[in-house]
């Protein structure tokens, strides 16, 4: 048992942050300054991609909890959601993938030639995966797609859709015949959310992934893009403390730095304990989830319902914090917020996976009796 | 990152586990449980500290020296989890096992740690904590209690106040000042206190529970052999931050969570069983109340396992231990306030009466939990601790 990260886990973390770190576009005032091609070229020669890969398919072979300090950092930097995804992706082609998917895609997505983006949500659906009408028939797919981060980027869409009535993965190329996009309106504009319209959309032979294990892979990508995602707002509320500690020691009115004053000193302690508690739920959903340890769905959930509102309440401390300057535009808090709300809402919100919590516990509790029943 | 066990570890579990089945009362935690009466259940928890002392499973990580077990924080971690797992009751020596022996490892002579540590680990002698006085409480520098040095003796005078466990105690470790010219932190000592010496007279005070745990302790004339002072005469603000540090640490917040599981199991147990139209468990707010506590029981555990594995990758105790402290007061308060909501109409019945639901103890509890933010230093000081000495913000 050891709950901690070793050398090699806490240096890339490090390294993805510093090298975030030389892109001030992503953090900058103005959302739509923030898309920079450079970004995705540098995570790629630095071999992000590839470190999920296993090695005969060109990668490193590493397991997803050895990336979880490292997803943090994209959440802390406010890096491209097909950062994540791609990621994502690659753990459900490593685990489900045919041998012609995973030649196909996994070298490439190796050398980072492949950007692969997540299309879930329906208008006037919910999380649920079976609660989609997008659907496969024959070699085409249709439907229409909300929400579809870093979409006009994408190489791939990764799509959740019913094939024999059933929710699966389907695997759809952006440069397809019937394959369209409609940028939305939306409060994070830096996430490049599209509309993905597929009016029966061409798939190739192979763009079906894991059909034969049944709902686990749909089953799979919500828990990693539970975990995942969690940890992501981690980064997001562990640099709002910092923000607001740093401030809250320099700022100066009556005569004193404003940390000093109990009222801004405790803030900043409960943000602090938060951070660590949402560390401790995230770090551990990620690690159930890559050893897909028994708990690892209800541990995933936990995760992204509460770490989501603990980075809910950290940007809304942070703003608070800088008082005025917080509220402005040119500081830049507003882009945190921006995308700590938009990942909220992304792979099942608060209430829903509470919900999975709430079920999976009674269930749990309910097997438990009846086991001490049978021995008894 | 790992959560799995070795096979020594995975050895420990399953021979504590076969252990609690033979040690529990037949039936225990479903038509077996604790006496009512506040004495006698007291009385109890101490036999079963007794009992597990008997069965090696005291002191889990403390040396074998002294008659500890000698394991390692994971296999305590481990301790904490079987015994969640069983609903073991709770012992009553608690502040002798997480305090008091803790601070004379680390800060007591050869000597001290021979005579004491044995019998705290058999539960032979229980202990109370003599901090808090009545003008000296978030302010515990400012203790007014005098120990004055009298040839081989110390003699103490003065009021210690929240003493719980005082009734059923036989030492009490005080801080005390023995300087009272120098600056507040620097004139206060660490003693060891026959609480059999003439002169010390306790009287119980009730609590909001209607319990009467704690106590107002009176020292009149009371004579302290000079040997029992832990570090050195004006040494003892040190000596006492060593104890606030265990008192808040990663041991006592896995054991709380221990209890906090047991009690949140029972009510989603009792809840999911209820029979009618309008159960609360049905209620999507109720749910929602309901999982985030469950989360936040869990991460409990989750933080006092991180910690350790900072402390056995070589990381000191620091003001870590007021991380969580101040996480697990306010989870397990409001905990109960979601438990109080869960019962929805009869929420209000208490124990005594046969439509009691789990026979009160959730009623209890919940009054019970009020005391979480304010003892062993209230969340205020814990986080100025976090702000000042964990985020450097200025005094």
């Amino acid at each position: 048992m050891n709950f901690g990260f070793d050398e090699d886990q806490k240096s890339l973390g490090d390294t993805v942050a510093q090298m975030l770190g030389d892109f001030p576009a992503l953090t900058a005032p103005d959302p739509a300054d923030a898309r920079d091609a450079a970004v995705w070229s540098g995570l790629a020669e630095l071999g992000l991609f590839a470190l999920l890969v296993p090695e005969e398919h060109g990668g490193a072979g590493l397991a997803l909890v050895d990336v979880a300090l490292a997803v943090e950092a994209l959440g802390a930097g406010l890096a491209p959601f097909t950062v994540a995804t791609t990621l994502i992706a690659t753990d459900l082609i490593v685990r489900y993938g045919t041998d012609r998917q995973k030649s196909a895609w996994l070298p490439r997505i190796a050398a980072g030639q492949l950007r692969i983006a997540v299309a879930m949500l329906e208008q006037g659906r919910g999380y649920d995966p079976a609660d989609v009408e997008t659907s496969v028939s024959g070699n085409m797919i249709g439907g229409r797609k909300i929400l579809v981060p870093d979409a006009v980027d994408a190489d791939l869409f990764l799509t959740l859709a019913l094939v024999d009535a059933e929710p699966a993965l389907v695997m759809v190329e952006r440069n397809a015949r019937g394959v369209a996009l409609r940028p939305h309106a939306d409060i994070d504009p830096s996430s490049g959310f599209c509309e993905l319209i597929l009016e029966g959309a061409s798939l190739t032979d192979c763009a079906i992934i894991g059909h034969k294990f049944s709902d686990a892979p749909v089953q799979r990508l919500i828990d990693l893009g539970a975990a995942l995602h969690a940890g992501m707002m981690m980064g997001i509320a562990a640099r709002m403390l910092d923000t607001s500690v740093d401030y809250a020691r320099t700022r100066v009115q009556f005569g004193q730095p404003i940390g000093a004053f109990q009222s801004i000193k405790h803030r900043c302690a409960d943000m602090a304990v938060a951070v660590e508690a949402g560390r401790s739920a995230a770090y551990y959903a990620v690690w159930a989830v890559s050893e897909d340890a028994p708990d690892h769905a209800r541990a995933s959930s936990m995760a992204k319902a509460y770490c989501g509102e603990i980075a809910r309440r950290a940007c809304n401390e942070a703003i608070q914090i800088h008082g005025g300057m917080g509220f402005t535009w040119e500081l830049g808090l507003h882009r945190f917020l921006r995308r700590s709300k938009v990942i909220e809402h992304a792979f099942g919100d608060e209430a829903w996976h509470y919900e999975r919590v709430i079920a999976d516990t009674l269930a749990g509790q309910a097997n438990a009796s009846d086991h001490g029943r049978a021995a008894a | 990152m790992d959560f799995t066990y070795t096979p020594a570890e995975e050895a420990f579990r399953s021979s504590l586990r076969a252990w609690l089945v033979d040690a529990l009362p037949q039936g225990w935690g479903e038509s077996v449980f604790e006496p009512e009466d506040e004495d006698e259940r007291a009385m109890f928890r101490l036999d079963w500290e007794r009992k597990l002392h008997a069965g090696g499973w005291s002191g889990i990580n403390w040396p074998t020296e002294y008659g500890g077990r000698g394991a390692t924080l994971v296999e305590r971690a481990i301790f904490a989890e079987e015994m969640a797992r069983a609903r073991a009751p709770e012992g009553i020596n608690i502040i002798g096992h997480n305090l008091a022996g803790p601070t004379i490892l680390r800060h007591g002579t050869q000597a001290q740690k021979k005579r004491f540590l044995p019998p705290i680990i058999a539960s032979q002698e229980v202990w109370c904590q003599g901090f808090s006085e009545p003008n000296a409480g978030s302010d515990l520098a400012s203790v007014r209690t005098r120990a004055q040095r009298r040839g081989d003796k110390f003699i103490v005078n003065g009021q210690k106040i929240w003493t719980s466990f005082a009734q059923y105690s036989h030492w009490c470790f005080a801080l005390v000042r023995t300087d009272p010219d120098a600056p507040k932190h620097k004139g206060l000592s660490f003693l060891l206190i026959d609480m059999k010496s003439p002169g010390i007279s306790i009287r119980p005070l009730r609590q909001i529970s209607g319990e009467c745990e704690f106590n107002e302790t009176f020292f009149d004339d009371v004579e302290v052999p000079a040997e029992n002072i832990v570090g050195d005469v004006n040494d003892g603000w040190r000596i006492a931050m060593t104890t606030l540090a265990y008192e808040r640490g990663p041991e006592d917040g896995l054991a709380r969570q221990v209890r906090f599981k047991q009690e949140l199991d029972k009510l989603l147990g009792m809840l999911d069983t209820q029979a009618g139209h309008h159960r609360s468990i049905d209620n999507a707010a109720i749910r929602q109340k309901l999982a985030r506590s469950i989360t936040e029981v869990e991460v409990m555990r989750l933080n006092a396992l991180r910690t350790f594995s900072k402390y056995l990758n070589g990381e000191d105790r620091g003001p870590d231990a007021s991380i969580i402290k101040l996480y697990w007061s306010h989870a397990a308060q409001n905990m109960y306030e979601n438990a109080m909501d869960a019962l929805g109409p009869t929420a209000p019945i208490a124990g005594g009466d046969p439509l009691s639901a789990a026979g009160g103890r959730f009623q209890l509890s919940y009054l019970q939990s009020k005391a979480f933010t304010i003892y062993s230093g209230s969340s205020e000081i814990q986080r100025n601790i976090i702000g000042e000495r964990m985020l450097g913000l200025p005094r």
